[in-house]
């Protein structure tokens, strides 16, 4: 213990500010694959709840294809494979493009639960006093879902977070890869990846702890009255719906949401 | 340009033979991983989950800690840390072995997170009324709380298995001999990135999506009661 504080004692000033600097850089790569994830994600969502069957089956074959899938070989097949076929897009760019493929796919899902949550009620009294379908979605239903959308679209963006690190495999110039860089100039692998982790961990740990507060008020909302109707109905059902009605690989986003409680993915 | 872009399909389908052998040996240690590493977080998951449930004052508080880090570390930095970081310090491990105690480790504090879930869904009750039979809490954990949180463990353990399944990914980038390296080898081989990442992942999908499917069944039964 007193060697490895030793280590850090020495080579902390040396290797913290341009791990710092890649910690920025991995930020970004997770704001913006989220972004991406955001407005996607919505797209697939609303074509997935979509009358038209072909858009439906569209929907449903990118979600069950990008979730049975590694996220790596995602980013190979963007940077490597376009590349191959004459579309070059620099590292940043295809990380980004990558992993905001992948996030919509999970964030369909939960877009869909959280909308699903929103009783059908809701919809048909914005309908019947003359707003559009787009408007219903747009006013009513959207703004309820959010508060059900918010704890797993949390616990997705720590794990797009954590799957920014795979954008080292080619050379996005984000945490791990400097981490890597500077194990190449210093051959002290074990002290700089453990200080890496620790970013890792600093910057996830607490979008953790908001997770936490964030379900907190949507459990209240299942407490049973005692002799009167449950109170805030329409928080009751996502944490199952996410979990138990998602057609297939439940991976990181609803996966035991109800379960458990707080979990980090 | 197109012209060019169809005679590498051509080369490709015709090498195909050659190819998809190389994939599906791969694919066959990246299952060996995946339940080898599935079997190490499972138990060790256990072993957490019971720590924190049997609030130990040092231990519990050690385990929570475990699962709390470890989830909020991404499973390439973890594998680096046992690969690159273990190896520095005089302990070498084969990529296999190491791939296999960087997922085991990082599963274990997701599964103690399932198994948590599934002890404390089981209704304290059934643990009051054993022990009040002269069960020790042990007996009583064995025998009645652990057999009834099995059922409620198994889903979100089927849904862990598939994300391990595509985890498993990330051990190509030290060379463990699985499915997305055995591509890696080929595409430096031929030439075709786009062609053969793409059947790579569909051998992904072939071996996700029936796992996927018996998980939704298995959930689906068991919240039938039946």
């Amino acid at each position: 213990m007193g060697a490895v504080l030793a280590v850090y004692g020495e080579y902390l000033g040396r290797w913290l500010p341009p791990l710092v600097r890649a910690a920025v850089v991995t930020l970004e790569l997770a704001a913006l694959s989220i972004a991406v994830g955001l407005i996607l994600g919505l797209v697939v969502a609303l074509m997935k709840m979509s009358h038209l069957a072909a858009l439906r089956r569209a929907a449903g074959a990118y979600i069950e294809v990008i979730r049975g899938t590694p996220a790596l070989t995602q980013i190979y097949i963007v940077y490597f494979g376009l590349a191959g076929i004459g579309i070059r897009l620099d590292n940043f760019t295809a990380a980004v493009a990558a992993l905001g493929i992948n996030t919509a796919a999970y964030m369909a899902e939960i877009y869909r639960a959280g909308i699903e949550s929103v009783h059908k009620g809701q919809r048909e009294a914005a309908l019947s006093l003359g707003m559009t379908p787009a408007r219903a979605m747009r006013y009513v239903v959207l703004p309820q879902a959010w508060s059900v959308v918010l704890p797993p679209g949390t616990n997705l963006a720590i794990a797009i977070l954590k799957d920014t690190s795979l954008a080292s495999a080619i050379a996005t110039p984000e945490l791990m890869s400097r981490a890597y860089d500077l194990v190449g100039q210093s051959w002290r692998p074990m002290d700089i990846y453990v200080l890496a982790a620790l970013i890792y961990a600093a910057m996830c740990l607490p979008l953790g702890l908001l997770v936490r507060r964030l379900e907190r008020p949507a459990r209240r909302g299942e407490v049973e009255e005692p002799g009167g109707p449950r109170r805030r109905i329409g928080l009751r059902g996502p944490w199952v719906a996410v979990g138990t009605k998602g057609d297939g690989a439940e991976g990181e986003a609803g996966a035991g949401a109800e379960t458990a409680p707080g979990r980090m993915t | 340009m197109t012209s060019d872009a169809f005679a590498f399909w051509r080369i490709f389908f015709a090498r195909l033979p050659v190819f998809l052998p190389v994939l599906l040996k791969g694919a066959l240690t990246t299952v060996e991983i995946t339940l080898a590493s599935l079997v190490v977080a499972i138990v060790l998951g256990l072993l957490l989950a019971l720590l924190r449930h049997a609030r130990i004052p040092i231990l519990s508080g050690l385990a929570t800690a475990y699962v709390d880090l470890l989830r909020a570390v991404p499973v390439l930095t973890t594998l680096f840390i046992i690969y690159f970081g273990l190896a520095y310090m005089g302990i070498r491990l084969s990529s296999f072995a190491a791939a296999i105690t960087g997922l085991g480790l990082l599963g274990a504090a997701y599964m103690a997170e399932i198994h948590r879930a599934g002890i404390e869904s089981i209704h304290r009750g059934q643990r009051e009324a054993a022990l009040s039979l002269g069960m020790t809490p042990a007996t009583a954990m064995r025998y009645v709380v652990l057999p009834q949180a099995f059922r409620v463990v198994i889903p979100p353990t089927a849904n862990y298995a598939i994300g391990l399944l595509k985890d498993t990914a990330v051990v190509s980038t030290v060379a463990a001999p699985e499915l997305l390296f055995a591509a890696k080898t080929l595409v430096s081989q031929t030439l075709l990135p786009m062609q053969i990442y793409l059947l790579a992942a569909l051998v992904y999908l072939s071996l996700s999506l029936p796992l996927a499917r018996l998980a939704h069944y298995v959930e689906v039964r068991l919240s039938r009661g039946g």
